[in-house]
């Protein structure tokens, strides 16, 4: 079976943010960055599977130079090898465009990647792809195994779960408890080195830029209520928090 | 909440040691930036997966002698199966002992993670990382081919067995007897104390290794042997455990007792004999009567892994007293506020903030700076980069052991005292932290008999040669600094103060050459105030060049090293003051 894993590079999720260059620009200064948290339970599944039934797995990184020490990282857990499209992830579409071009070439069986980055959120990504390549994709999924040709998996859904089948190949978009991260141990970090990672231009350009970040508005005072007042409370949920 | 600082940990590596460089010698040529920075990282995971969360509910719950064998915390168990899979154990053996040739600096900056996390966990780890590297530096082929996959797997743990009831700090006292067989076995017959995961349901075996006298030997330390001695026979035929009736066979080492401690209360010390039914089996490790010179060879490495634990247990203190002190409000400025403000803006919390900063920052690059010279040591070629770099890591290995865990306490005390009334309460982890730090300036040589050793051994040492190259590493440093308009004041003032440790060893040498031994060793542990003191002004200088380069926590990093400067280099002056004094009031009365 042949495995894609897709990983982002994001900060590490104590990182605190802050934007330079009148708020247009992210600033990386200082922080710590890892694979994203969700695309780390893809990649442990993947190995696993591969462990289980052979087969390679290769991890795709849309990133400058810098994200290189998480795709090393990818390579020490137990990932075959690696491509990284040099480009900046400036977007979903972009990055979903980038993934698509290098499954097409690759005939992958399954392409793994989290259910969303921890830096934007968006979420979408695995949808592009699977559109773009016109095959089915699931999210999120939370359980994964592979009977032949088949995907036997569990999504979460709202207020449940689902169980699912379908054949490869297949999108899907991951996350816990699909695997346990896996810890990467001396012997894997040592032949990371060795492992190819092969760096290819993007495809295409990049459709949207940054006009401006702003930051959360910050948390309003807590409002103190007198126990016996539950009437303001109630008024207060009515009118301001708008809950009720 | 993560105990250690990585940022500051990677910038004590890459931009003050350079730890980089090392990989340009053959020996560690398989490792660059990024097999390092991958090895934290797993150190790192291990810790916040296995680690802290068992940190508080495993001194809760301690370890249980219960028909005759020691049950410990459940949550160990993940951890040793984890970290014997990460192959960090075995990682500072060669390759072709399937080691991975790491540099000791990153196996301690990886400890230094762990230890912040889990100081009693890690013990457990690291009394086996110390038995590998003895069996694979003494060992014969066969010993280390029976022993070294088990403990380098953690199918088998390890102690370090020394301390027996009349013999602690001297272990030239050590009693315990090694009677030859015919098989060229010998059999033990002895008691140890104190012995540190001395037993556990964790492993199939516990691997001891036992300082004992043969039968005949020579008195003193002359007369000591080192034997590896397991809890369960082995067969050394297929170098698996002996079965009898598919039942494994007690070699006859008994858990008496378990001690009930202050702290680090997850790792038991136990009370343990050995021959009580004249059935121990030990096998002699490197040469007959030179157990004690191969312990200490290893145990540098042992002791700067106490100061390491010292440090450690300081930094999560230290994590936990500046989110407190950014947290708690209370009391106004004495001018300029209406408002309560936050603690740290008080000067007396910004001043043990400042304290504790200095403490960590400081004792961690004076280690780092041992575990290097440890690391060239092992590559280098010519005759004279041996003697070096082996001088500097006898002379330094009891300073930093010393500075961890003496400052380590100090800079654990400042952050209970950070946390005022509540940090005295169980509701918050200074109160363990301050516990289980208070064992390091006991164990692993007490600091009472380290500063003997410093004194005893290192001033008059072939003229005080290793003072001499240490003096040189110093020196390098202040020309560096004394170009650099940030660190231009500092850098004299560690020139004065090196003159004026020169003048005091110099006064101390008068006295011994006057035969007053009991003078000149009376106030040994002033001495190693002093030195301690020295060596982290000089580990802040080489900080505050660094820090220069850097933008934005430059700043904060040269502020400390001013810190340190104002606040206690001062102290040498008294400290000299009281050396030199004859006139002790300590010395016996005639
Ligand atoms: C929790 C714990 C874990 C331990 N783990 C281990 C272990 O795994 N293996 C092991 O072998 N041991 C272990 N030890 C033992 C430890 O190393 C000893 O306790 C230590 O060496 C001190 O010996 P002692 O307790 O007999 O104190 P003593 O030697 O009686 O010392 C008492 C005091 O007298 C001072 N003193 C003694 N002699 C001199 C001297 N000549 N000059 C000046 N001052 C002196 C000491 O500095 C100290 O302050 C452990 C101890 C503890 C408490």
């Amino acid at each position: 079976m042949k495995i894609l894993v897709c990983i982002s590079s994001v900060p590490d999720t104590t990182s605190k943010i802050s934007f330079t260059d009148s708020e247009t620009v992210f600033n990386k200064a200082g922080l710590q960055f890892i694979i994203g948290p969700y695309d780390d339970y893809a990649l442990a599944r993947a190995v696993e599977l591969k462990e289980q039934s052979g087969g390679t797995v290769t991890v795709l990184n849309v990133g400058t130079v810098e994200t290189e020490p998480q795709i090393r990282k990818a390579l020490a857990i137990g990932a075959d090898d690696a491509i990284r499209v040099d480009a900046e992830p400036t977007d979903s579409y972009f990055v979903a465009e980038q993934i698509a071009n290098i499954a097409k070439e690759g005939n992958y069986d399954l392409i793994m990647m989290g259910r969303e980055t921890t830096d934007y959120n968006s979420g979408v990504v695995h949808g592009i792809v699977g559109e773009m390549l016109g095959i089915p994709s699931f999210s999120p999924v939370m359980e994964l195994n592979i009977d032949g040709n088949q995907a036997k998996m569990t999504r979460e859904i709202e207020g449940g779960k689902e169980k699912l089948e379908a054949s490869l190949p297949l999108v899907l978009g991951c996350q816990e408890p699909i695997a346990e991260w896996k810890i990467p141990n001396m012997r894997g970090i040592m032949t990371a080195r060795t492992k190819p990672l092969n760096v290819v231009a993007p495809s295409g350009d990049s459709l949207t830029s940054i006009s401006a970040y702003s930051m959360p508005p910050a948390k309003g005072a807590c409002k103190m209520i007198p126990a016996e007042d539950a009437g303001s409370l109630i008024n207060l949920l009515r009118t301001e928090a708008k809950v009720l | 909440m993560a105990g250690f600082d990585r940022k500051m940990l990677n910038f004590l590596l890459k931009n003050v040691h350079q730890v980089n460089t090392i990989t340009t010698f053959d020996y560690y040529s398989a490792h660059d930036e990024e097999t390092f920075q991958l090895i934290l990282d797993t150190a790192e995971n291990l810790a916040a997966k296995h680690l802290s969360p068992a940190f508080v509910n495993s001194d809760r719950n301690e370890p249980q002698l219960l028909n005759d064998e020691v049950k410990v915390h459940p949550a160990l168990k993940p951890y040793i199966q984890s970290i014997a899979e990460s192959g960090l154990i075995a990682a500072t053996l060669p390759f072709e002992e399937d080691g991975q040739q790491l540099p000791k600096t990153i196996y301690a900056a990886a400890h230094y993670i762990l230890t912040a996390s889990h100081n009693s966990f890690v013990m457990f780890s690291d009394l086996a990382h110390g038995c590998l590297e003895m069996i694979s530096t003494f060992g014969t082929a066969d010993l280390k081919k029976i022993y070294l996959p088990k403990i380098s797997t953690c199918e088998w743990l390890g102690t370090m067995c020394l301390t027996e009831p009349q013999a602690g700090s001297s272990l030239s006292d050590v009693q315990t007897m090694a009677y030859l067989q015919p098989d060229g076995t010998y059999k033990l017959l002895g008691q140890k104390v104190f012995i540190s995961a001395g037993d556990h349901d964790l492993t199939g075996n516990i691997v001891h290794l036992v300082l004992a006298r043969i039968e005949g030997a020579p008195a003193g330390t002359k007369g000591i042997s080192l034997f590896v001695v397991p809890k369960y026979k082995v067969d050394y035929q297929t170098g698996d455990l002996l079965l009898e009736n598919g039942e494994k066979v007690s070699n006859d080492v008994k858990s008496i007792a378990i001690f009930h401690k202050m702290g680090q209360k997850a790792t038991p010390a136990m009370h343990l004999g050995f021959g009580g039914n004249n059935d121990c089996e030990g096998i002699l490790l490197g040469q007959e009567n030179k157990g004690l010179a191969h312990m200490f060879q290893m145990m540098n490495g042992a002791r700067l892994g106490v100061g390491m634990t010292g440090i450690s247990i300081a930094s999560a203190a230290m994590q936990l007293s500046q989110q407190y002190a950014r947290e708690r409000v209370q009391g106004r400025l004495p001018v300029g506020s209406r408002f309560p403000v936050q603690i740290q803006e008080h000067p007396d919390v910004k001043r043990m903030l400042f304290a504790q900063k200095a403490i960590v920052n400081g004792g961690l690059s004076l280690l780092l700076q041992c575990y290097k010279y440890l690391d060239l040591l092992k590559v280098s070629e010519t005759e004279q980069d041996i003697f070096k770099y082996d001088c500097l890591t006898e002379l330094l290995t009891p300073v930093a052991k010393t500075f961890g865990a003496e400052m380590g306490i100090l800079s654990t005390n400042l952050g209970l005292q950070i946390h005022g009334g509540y940090g005295y309460t169980m509701d918050f982890e200074l109160e363990q932290l301050a516990r289980d730090v208070r064992i390091t300036s006991i164990y692993e040589g007490t600091t009472g008999i380290h500063s003997l050793a410093l004194v005893g051994r290192e001033i008059l040492k072939s003229d005080g040669i290793s003072l001499k190259f240490w003096q040189t590493e110093v020196e390098n440093t202040v020309e560096e600094a004394r170009k650099l308009e940030q660190t231009q004041k500092a850098a004299e003032q560690l020139q004065s103060a090196l003159e004026l440790f020169n003048f005091t060893t110099n006064k101390m040498k008068e006295m011994s050459e006057e035969g007053k031994t009991m003078e000149y060793l009376a106030d040994a542990n002033l001495y190693m105030e002093l030195f301690g003191i020295l060596n982290i002004a000089w580990q802040w200088l080489l900080i505050g060049v660094a820090a220069t380069a850097e933008n934005g926590d430059g700043k904060d990093k040269l502020k400390t090293l001013y810190f340190y400067y104002q606040y206690e280099l001062g102290k040498i002056d008294y400290l000299s003051r009281q050396i030199i004094n004859t006139e002790k009031l300590t010395l016996p009365e005639i």
